[in-house]
């Protein structure tokens, strides 16, 4: 029988690494929950979520391409590139809110039954990661039209898809308890939002950035996200092992941050809720 | 599971507290925060939604928790149901615990009824397997098997609250939380719903119970408390707890 004392202090990370692992059944049926409405039961269904990222990319493609005549260096073609850079950002932009909501939005549940909200924020975001995923066929559409061909190293593209669900989850934790506490935050973080998809090179190449602009721009977990993903299918050339322990790195480091402050946080903010 | 003597107490609260801190001004935008943290004014008001509240509920018991709006009954029964650790104390819950939430709260009106049992069952911490063996029975018994591949958007309200009702009410926990008895749908289907509560409450769990409801506690109930400002004012039998807080009600 399951005994809970609230005296008995345990590693707060790893016991709740434990829990969401023990909830995976839960999170399976939310995450299916999710997919369920999102595609079975609307009529546009699957063509929905591929109809942001498709009409962003064709209007900047319009922009930069005809309105501006900017060309890419070194023969890199603009269409794959701006669809992967809109891709990567609309997985973490609507991810990253999705999960903040799910806790900020779920009294109804959190505040009566025992429930790790982490495992609501994780599966909001492995929700955006499926649809990131249903994104790589228009993606790859483009790239075989321009004669580039799928390899072996596409599997690589599980690496990126699960640096970016440890770095959605990490900040969707911080962002959830600025939504309980702060009335205001949403607008600020907003605007955060728009900042950091300024500050990743979804449209315009890393070459023409000067120095000091370069090393804020590298500091951007995205960025290296970004430039991973495009070098799989070898847009961009190959980024070399630091790029990927960078990407890595950051992302857990976000990861157990957010986990971290958000066990602190969590007993006060659900007080609010 | 196996069967356990009548006598063990499944939950245990020793001098537990709960504090909160709010702002005095009341608001809570981040402008007015950054501007009263650099003035230095932000002064916290220290209040205790629960204060040194000692209670024990055995197996086969069941514990009525009455007070004014604001008492700090939500509050127990949150502190009870483990969403909230307590700021001072210590509570021991033995076993798993079924909190009788707001009907529907975990639903879906996209999803069919199967796809909300199932949705349902697992927030409230069942594993699954469990729960599609319990479909069928959980269906017929809201009387609602041939609605079941049916998204829920199409469904009555009363028909909503029969499956949420039928499906927390589905298996015998070992800790029953109560907030308010539910009382949903038509007459045949509440009488329904009273048996089957009862029926709960009389398989050996133990139950929290909170309700406004005097009548009711006497009917459900043996023992009450009445918290006043998050302290135990009374307790004991269900008919002197009553009649104490009665006379509180009297004289304001």
């Amino acid at each position: 029988m399951e005994i809970y004392d609230s005296a008995i202090k345990q590693s707060p990370v790893i016991s709740q690494l434990k829990a969401i692992y023990k909830a995976r059944g839960l999170l399976k049926i939310l995450v299916t929950r999710d997919m369920t409405v999102r595609y079975k039961r609307s009529v546009l269904g699957i063509w929905w979520s591929l109809l942001n990222p498709i009409v962003t990319t064709g209007v900047l493609f319009y922009v930069f391409n005809t309105v501006f005549r900017s060309r890419m260096p070194d023969n890199t073609s603009f269409l794959p590139y701006l669809l992967s850079g809109v891709l990567i950002v609309t997985f973490f932009n609507q991810s990253l809110l999705a999960a903040a909501d799910s806790i900020a939005h779920g009294a109804g549940i959190l505040t009566k039954v025992y429930v790790r909200p982490e495992i609501f924020a994780t599966s909001s975001t492995i929700s955006g990661a499926i649809n990131f995923s249903i994104g790589l066929i228009p993606l790859t559409v483009v790239l075989l039209i321009n004669g580039q061909h799928p390899t072996l190293n596409s599997v690589l593209v599980l690496v990126v898809i699960l640096s970016m669900i440890f770095l959605i989850i990490g900040l969707a934790l911080f962002v959830a308890i600025a939504f309980i506490n702060f009335d205001d935050s949403r607008s600020i973080i907003a605007i955060i939002l728009m900042m950091v998809q300024y500050m990743t090179p979804v449209f315009y190449p890393i070459s023409v950035l000067g120095p000091n602009t370069l090393r804020v721009i590298k500091l951007n977990p995205l960025t290296s996200m970004l430039i991973n993903f495009r070098s799989i299918y070898g847009g961009n050339g190959s980024t070399g092992w630091h790029m990927w322990a960078y990407m890595i790195g950051s992302s857990l480091t976000i990861f157990i941050l957010g986990l971290w402050f958000f066990i602190r946080a969590w007993p006060k903010a659900v007080a609010k809720l | 599971m196996t069967k356990k003597s009548s006598a063990e107490v499944i939950v245990d609260l020793s001098s537990v507290s709960m504090r909160y801190r709010r702002t005095r001004h009341r608001s809570s935008s981040l402008k007015q925060t950054a501007i009263q943290t650099v003035k230095r004014r932000i002064n916290f008001e220290q209040f205790y939604a629960l204060d040194d509240i000692s209670l024990q509920v055995k197996r086969g018991e069941t514990l009525a928790v009455l007070g004014r709006n604001g008492a700090g009954k939500s509050t127990l029964l949150r502190v009870v149901a483990r969403v909230l650790p307590p700021t001072k104390g210590r509570v021991i819950i033995r076993g798993n615990v079924a909190p009788m939430i707001e009907l529907g709260a975990g639903f879906n009106t996209e999803l069919t009824g199967v796809e909300n049992i199932m949705l349902y069952g697992s927030l409230l911490g069942r594993p699954i397997k469990e729960i599609r063996s319990r479909i069928e029975p959980i269906a017929e018994w809201a009387g609602l098997t041939e609605h079941l591949d049916v998204p829920l958007r199409a469904y009555s309200s009363g028909m909503v609250a029969r499956l949420a009702f039928a499906t927390a009410t589905d298996t015998v926990p070992d800790l029953l939380l109560i907030d308010e008895i539910l009382s949903v749908g038509d007459e045949s289907f509440q009488a329904k719903s009273r048996e089957r509560t009862l029926e709960l409450m009389n398989s050996g769990c133990a139950v929290i119970m909170v309700t406004h409801n005097l009548a009711s506690i006497l009917e459900y109930s043996d023992r009450a408390i009445y918290l006043e400002s998050g302290k135990i004012k009374a307790a004991g039998s269900a008919t002197k707890v009553i009649a104490k807080y009665k006379a509180d009600l009297a004289k304001k």
